[in-house]
């Protein structure tokens, strides 16, 4: 690293702030947050702001990993197709300042997100709802911001390890579409296979490991801990586990005290996982190649 | 010490050979063509340069830095306008320019640069992706003369300009190339290069055909020049007179037009200087130089363009004026 990372990485936050795909995407983002808000102040009675925070993971869990991984798909490689990567390079910041820069400049976009998601939030539940659930916010905030880094790294990861645009889109919508649609029959479908019938509640270790380990699992399981009440994921079920198991966490479905792997705080390092490991493959493969 | 120097460098790319043990050096301060027909690997020799593509075998360094190990050691002392590159659409000019300023650390003033680049203010704060070519181009020249580099890398730089912008680009090499800076750069089109250039190399196929002054590859396939003299009345009495001049080795004639074969460039203004003293009158005169397009394609087996081409001037002759 040659020192440039920072000025790669505010060039790269001012150049995605000018997208208007990304804008309209956190517009829609504040919009349902103010919507679900205002419906909820309609309909429910006696609640409070802690209890309505939850909702938020809702619209943030859809929208977020989209906004992440359409600001990243092109990070490197669109520079790569395009050229501008030859006028990037031909100053001082070298190919680490170049994927670095891009990461961090990706994921403050995927934070303003977040954080304008979150005030409003905040704002909202202060004047509907007359509280401000400030260290229960912060948790949500914090673990929320974590969760799109992961796409923004698993975009950008992928953006710099491939030589066209096309492989990096096939490869981020391939894996998106494995983690919110294809996921239980990736796991829960070999489990059938193995044991002849569905994931019990209490299911093998190597399964609720296994589980746990996609994203948006991590992310509701960590989230439920911060807020009041729980945050289901948003997913395609096929009913091969048993019912009752969906809306649990691994930790709650190991009978007795879980090992530190399935606890819930786990989630944090597989949200981190997400993030580091595709961005690792990707500077590798990028430090070597020929542009 | 050298600006640029390769030894043995060669790229393949599976069976295809861009670069062929290219051995070159460049020398501090030094303004040098790099010229060769579309494809004959000037582009992947300048991206071995810049880090860009690893070689499969031989080395360069640039500045006395080595062009893989220490890449980190040479961007900040070079100025590079590369070739295929594209700007940031959604950013204005001013910033790619505060954005190679930061990089650089340096303290250029971005209004001087657009000025020296002949880009304009109001320009400048647009989105760089309205830009045209040319204006592309400038830009990106801007950003390469930012913190006064030792070394200007530039592929095909006349790319995307008009001849006006063409004229400016050399201007801007001559200017540079004053203040000591060593110049290195590409093309394809040789009036670009032998304006401007002290040396040049010639590529073909991957391979250097040729590193010699312009007029030192003139000579080498022993190239003269033709000058037509049209005078104002019969030329027969004054054919003695051309031929008596050093340097002149043929004079033809045929009406009131003096045809001379002309092998030392200087005999041209001693031709003229001796018709006036022997009480010609010149009306017009033309100089057909042997073109670099000629020689271009000696060097190159005819692989381009064969058609001469003609240069014509007025009486102030200095034919390495291209437009």
């Amino acid at each position: 690293m040659s020192g440039h990372v920072a000025t790669v990485a505010r060039k790269e936050f001012e150049d995605a702030g000018r997208s208007k795909l990304l804008w309209g995407l956190i517009g829609l983002l504040v919009g349902l947050v103010v919507v679900g808000y205002v419906a909820i102040w309609y309909t429910a009675d006696d609640v409070n702001a802690a209890e309505v925070l939850n909702f938020v993971a809702t619209p943030l869990q859809v929208i977020l990993p989209i906004a992440a991984l359409i600001a990243g798909y092109m990070a490197v490689v669109g520079e790569r197709r395009s050229g501008s990567i030859k006028l990037l390079l031909g100053l001082p910041p070298n190919r680490t300042d170049v994927v670095f820069g891009k990461l961090l400049g990706r994921i403050a976009v995927v934070t303003a997100a977040v954080v304008l998601a979150c005030l409003v939030s905040l704002v909202l539940g202060a004047v509907l709802f007359g509280s401000v659930p400030l260290v229960d916010w912060l948790g949500f905030a914090a673990l929320s911001v974590l969760f799109g880094a992961a796409f923004a790294g698993l975009a950008v990861g992928t953006s710099a390890s491939v030589s066209t645009r096309g492989k990096s889109m096939a490869i981020v919508v391939g894996t998106y579409m494995i983690l919110i649609a294809l996921w239980e029959l990736l796991t829960a479908g070999p489990y059938y296979l193995v044991y002849g019938e569905g994931p019990p509640v209490e299911a093998e270790t190597w399964y609720l490991l296994v589980e746990q380990f996609n994203p948006i699992f991590a992310y509701t399981n960590t989230v439920s801990n911060v807020v009041e009440g729980s945050v289901f994921p948003f997913q395609f079920q096929y009913g091969l586990q048993s019912f009752e198991a969906y809306g649990m966490t691994p930790a709650e479905r190991y009978p007795g005290d879980a090992p530190f792997y399935l606890q819930d705080w786990f989630g944090v390092v597989v949200l981190l996982c997400w993030m580091a490991a595709p961005v690792a493959i990707g500077y590798y493969r990028f430090r070597k190649a020929d542009l | 010490m050298t600006a640029i120097e390769t030894s043995g460098l060669t790229k393949t790319y599976g069976e295809l050979t861009a670069v062929d043990g290219l051995d070159l050096t460049i020398e501090e301060g030094e303004v040098f063509g790099f010229l060769g027909p579309n494809g004959a690997g000037k582009s992947t020799t300048i991206n071995m340069l810049l880090d860009f593509t690893r070689p499969t075998a031989g080395s360069a360094s640039v500045l006395g830095y080595d062009a893989q190990t220490e890449a980190d050691e040479i961007s900040p002392r070079v100025g590079v306008l590369p070739e295929g590159f594209d700007i940031y659409p959604r950013l204005s000019g001013r910033r790619h320019l505060e954005f190679a300023i930061q990089t650089k650390d340096a303290d250029d003033d971005p209004d001087r640069l657009l000025e020296r680049v002949g880009l304009s203010t109001e320009d400048a704060g647009r989105p760089a992706g309205d830009y045209s070519k040319g204006m592309r181009q400038r830009l990106a020249t801007g950003m390469a003369l930012v913190g006064s580099p030792d070394l200007l890398i530039m592929d095909e730089p006349s790319s995307g300009l008009d001849p006006h912008g063409i004229r400016e680009m050399q201007e801007l090499v001559r200017t540079e190339a004053e203040r000591g800076t060593t110049v290195f750069f590409s093309s394809h089109i040789l009036e670009h290069v032998e304006a401007v250039c002290d040396r040049v190399g010639v590529l073909n196929e991957g391979e250097l055909v040729a590193v010699d002054s312009i007029e030192g590859l003139r000579e080498s396939i022993g190239g003269g020049a033709t000058m037509e003299l049209t005078l104002s009345a019969s030329a027969t009495g004054y054919r003695e007179v051309a031929t008596g001049i050093a340097g002149i080795t043929e004079v033809a004639v045929s009406g009131r037009t003096l045809e001379c074969t002309v092998t030392d460039p200087a005999a041209k203004a001693s031709v003229v200087t001796a018709l006036d003293d022997a009480g010609a009158r010149i009306e017009d005169m033309r100089i057909e130089d042997v073109s670099l397009e000629t020689l271009f394609t000696a060097l190159t087996n005819g692989e381009a363009d064969a058609t001469p081409e003609r240069q014509t001037s007025g009486v102030a002759v200095e034919s390495g004026v291209a437009e």
